[in-house]
């Protein structure tokens, strides 16, 4: 792991960043809380749940921030990524027709599931029974279709 | 809209005895104490031993009920009575018999009453029962206030209440009505519709209300209903009333009264009708405006409407997105937020704009559009604001924070969330270096600072710093610079001003002079190519000449070769003797020469 440089030492980030900071902040203490929250009394599936929630939110920020608001530099962009503000791969997703709403990676990761499909998240609701709530193990997604 | 007649029956108590208190039961009952005695009671002690004052209108002998522990103990019953029972099955139950004080009763009660009434879009209070007791005393009691002859159907005549109920009467036949009959109902709203107009004039807003009522009473409203909205109670404070919007919100009152239980009403009525005056009317219009106001389960599109469109109208897609808008900018919504920041924060959520738009997925989509566009014009705005050295800023936040008593990490530490502190533009060692120098500098004797703030001034170019520069708007070289911010303000001020007095006006040659300088750089870049120029040829002249030389060499060889050639080629009739002889000659000339 590379050495932690220090505050004084550190590059300043790209021009804009003190427009987004605030709310980058948000999230960044949302995630800490969620981290920190114990999970004893939740099932052992969910408590990852607000984690992912947490982590899409702030990487659909960023991917609209840039792709549809064209609010942030290029720089700034690839700067926020490569901090960890956003996860790229699932930005990759996003631009993908058919994944324009996707919940998170995991839940089109085929191989990790018994029949070699997708997550129920993924089942568009036109397809789903009539009032049929679902809620998927992964991330609590319910229900990430584009047609949706 | 009727407010209960109901009044909590302590106003009309006999106040208490000397010694007793009233308190309330962490039940919500009333409970009486005497100090002295240390006695303590449900029951209302009074001076004389009077039966305890019945309870309000709708539970007339509630057995165990304490008077005035009734509005908090079942607060929803009381007002669901009436229009629950009596007009849709036309079944009056025996109140009398009915406990509501109990409140497995009044749930009872309820769940009756919800069965029966139907849906109804309309909001407004509940109406209590409220049937004209003449007899017991302490009651609060409904008085006819006005009344008004129904065009159309002469004899009869409306009669308003002092609780803003209203009835028909017929003197004719001495009879009178809760409900209004059949045959008078379309009189009665073409009444209602002309007061409303012209109250409409006067209270824009509230007419139109009003008119939105009518609409959907007469659409939703079996016509046997008889209004009783408008008039209320003024006197009856918020706090008397025992909630009661939750269960009914008819219009109408549908309660039917028997002559003779109105007979004394009536008979007051005709005895001297008040005045009801326009400013009345006014007051309670204002009053149920309010009541609006409060509450929140109608329609969300229409508030906006009423709001913002002038007579009712729907307002256009446009319309209301610019008003989502304008909201957004009231409320100094951060463009560069996420949307679920802005529902988290819920601060728009109270403003009427807000309802503008009839989804939240409208909203979403205006508001998408609006960051957009905001964010737009603050880029625009960056790009032409010209920008500032950002030293400018931390020294003028040194000059005013900086102490001696502080070190570096110190002040950082203290400061560390103010503006200037947290600029990225500037590296930390900037500022940790600027902070002890100036600190350093604090510690200086004043009259070197003073000089060296004339150097710095004396510095800068006539063009930038000149008598009719501003103290305010000084060249950032000075603002920037260290020996600026040395001198307290109060000191500095007064000599930079006094300087720029001394100081020439602007040059008009400044321009010239740059102009010099310009052509001076231009002629020494003509005369620095020049020579380059001549050095070039001189070479190159040189390197011809060599190249000459060369030539005539070469060509002088030619010449030589060319001869040799002739004198090979010249060859007599002696043939080669002579050429050999020649040689031979020309050998023994040699070996003679040599011997000699």
């Amino acid at each position: 792991m590379p050495a932690i440089r220090p505050a004084s030492k550190r590059k300043p980030p790209p021009d804009g960043f003190s427009d987004i900071e605030e709310d980058l902040l948000i999230f960044a203490n949302k995630m800490k809380d969620a981290q920190n929250t114990p999970t004893d009394n939740i099932p052992k599936h969910q408590a990852q749940w607000p984690i992912f929630q947490i982590a899409h939110q702030r990487s659909r920020y960023v991917y609209e921030l840039y792709y549809q608001k064209q609010a942030i530099s290029k720089q700034l962009y690839d700067w926020l990524l490569k901090n960890g503000y956003a996860d790229a791969m699932l930005i990759a997703k996003w631009k993908k027709q058919g994944y324009e709403k996707l919940c998170c990676l995991r839940c089109i990761q085929t191989k990790e599931t018994n029949f070699n499909s997708t997550c129920i998240c993924r089942v568009p609701r036109a397809q789903l029974k009539e009032d049929q709530d679902i809620q998927c193990v992964n991330c609590g997604c319910r229900g990430c279709a584009s047609t949706d | 809209m009727v407010k209960s007649t109901y009044q909590p029956s302590s106003s009309a108590l006999p106040p208490l005895p000397p010694g007793w208190t009233e308190h309330i039961a962490p039940t919500g009952h009333k409970y009486y104490y005497n100090a002295e005695t240390k006695e303590s009671t449900y029951k209302r002690p009074g001076v004389t031993p009077t039966p305890p004052p019945p309870p309000p209108a709708a539970v007339p002998a509630a057995p165990v009920a304490v008077p005035g522990a009734l509005p908090t103990a079942m607060p929803a019953a009381v007002p669901a009575i009436g229009p629950a029972a009596v007009p849709v099955s036309g079944y009056v139950p025996p109140l009398s018999t009915l406990n509501l004080s109990d409140p497995a009763v009044a749930n009872a009660f309820m769940a009756q009453y919800r069965a029966q009434s139907q849906p109804q879009q309309l909001f407004g209070g509940a109406k209590p029962v409220e049937k004209p007791q003449p007899k017991p005393r302490p009651q609060p009691k409904d008085k006819p206030k006005s009344k008004v002859a129904i065009p159309g159907c002469e004899p009869w005549v409306l009669v308003y209440t002092k609780y803003g109920r209203r009835f028909v009467y017929n003197p004719v036949k001495n009879a009178s009505y809760w409900r209004i009959p059949e045959k008078l109902m379309p009189a009665i709203l073409e009444m209602d519709k002309e007061r409303i107009r012209k109250k409409a004039e006067g209270d824009q807003e509230g007419g139109k209300k009003e008119e939105e009522e009518e609409k959907e009473k007469e659409t939703s409203r079996a016509p046997e209903d008889s209004k009783q909205s408008e008039k209320r109670k003024e006197s009856e404070a918020p706090s008397e009333q025992p909630p009661q919007r939750d269960y009914d919100s008819s219009e109408y009152e549908e309660v039917e009264v028997t002559d003779d239980e109105d007979e004394a009403a009536d008979q007051q009525d005709q005895s001297g009708p008040p005045e009801f005056t326009e400013a009345d009317i006014a007051t309670q219009l204002a009053l149920m405006n309010a009541e609006y106001g409060e509450q929140g389960d109608y329609e969300a599109g229409e508030e906006g409407q009423w709001e913002e469109g002038d007579e009712g109208l729907p307002l256009s897609e446009e319309d209301a997105r610019a008003l989502f808008k304008d909201l957004l900018n009231d409320f100094h919504i951060n463009p560069y937020s996420p949307w679920e920041k802005l529902m988290e924060e819920g601060k728009i959520f109270d403003d009427a704009r807000y309802t503008v738009l009839p989804t939240t997925k409208a909203r979403k989509e205006v508001w998408e559009e609006w960051s957009r566009e905001k964010i737009a014009q603050l880029k625009e705005q960056r790009a032409k604001q010209e920008k500032q050295d950002p030293r400018i800023a931390f020294l003028a936040f040194l000059q005013e924070k900086a102490t001696p008593k502080l070190y570096w990490p110190e002040f950082k530490r203290k400061y560390r969330k103010e503006g200037p502190m947290r600029d990225t533009s500037l590296s930390d060692k900037e500022r940790e270096k600027f902070y002890r120098e100036h600190i350093n500098r604090l510690k200086m004797p004043q009259s070197q600072l003073k000089t060296d703030l004339k150097k710095l001034l004396q510095s800068v170019p006539l063009s930038q710093l000149n008598n009719q520069t501003l103290s305010s708007h000084l060249p950032s070289q000075v603002l920037a610079d260290i020996r600026y911010i040395s001198l307290p303000p109060e000191v500095r001020d007064p000599l930079i001003e006094a300087y720029i007095k001394e100081l020439g006006p602007p040059p008009e040659a400044s321009e010239n002079a740059e102009d010099e300088a310009a052509r001076q750089a231009r002629e020494e870049r003509r005369k620095r190519h020049e020579k380059a120029l001549q050095e070039r040829e001189r070479a190159v002249a040189e390197e011809k000449k060599r190249q000459e030389r060369k030539l005539q060499i070469e060509r002088e060889r030619l010449r030589e070769e060319e001869r040799e050639l002739e004198r090979a080629m010249h060859v007599s009739k002696k043939g080669l003797q002579t050429q050999l002889l020649g040689d031979q000659m020309v050998k023994e000339d040699r070996e003679k020469m040599e011997t000699d």
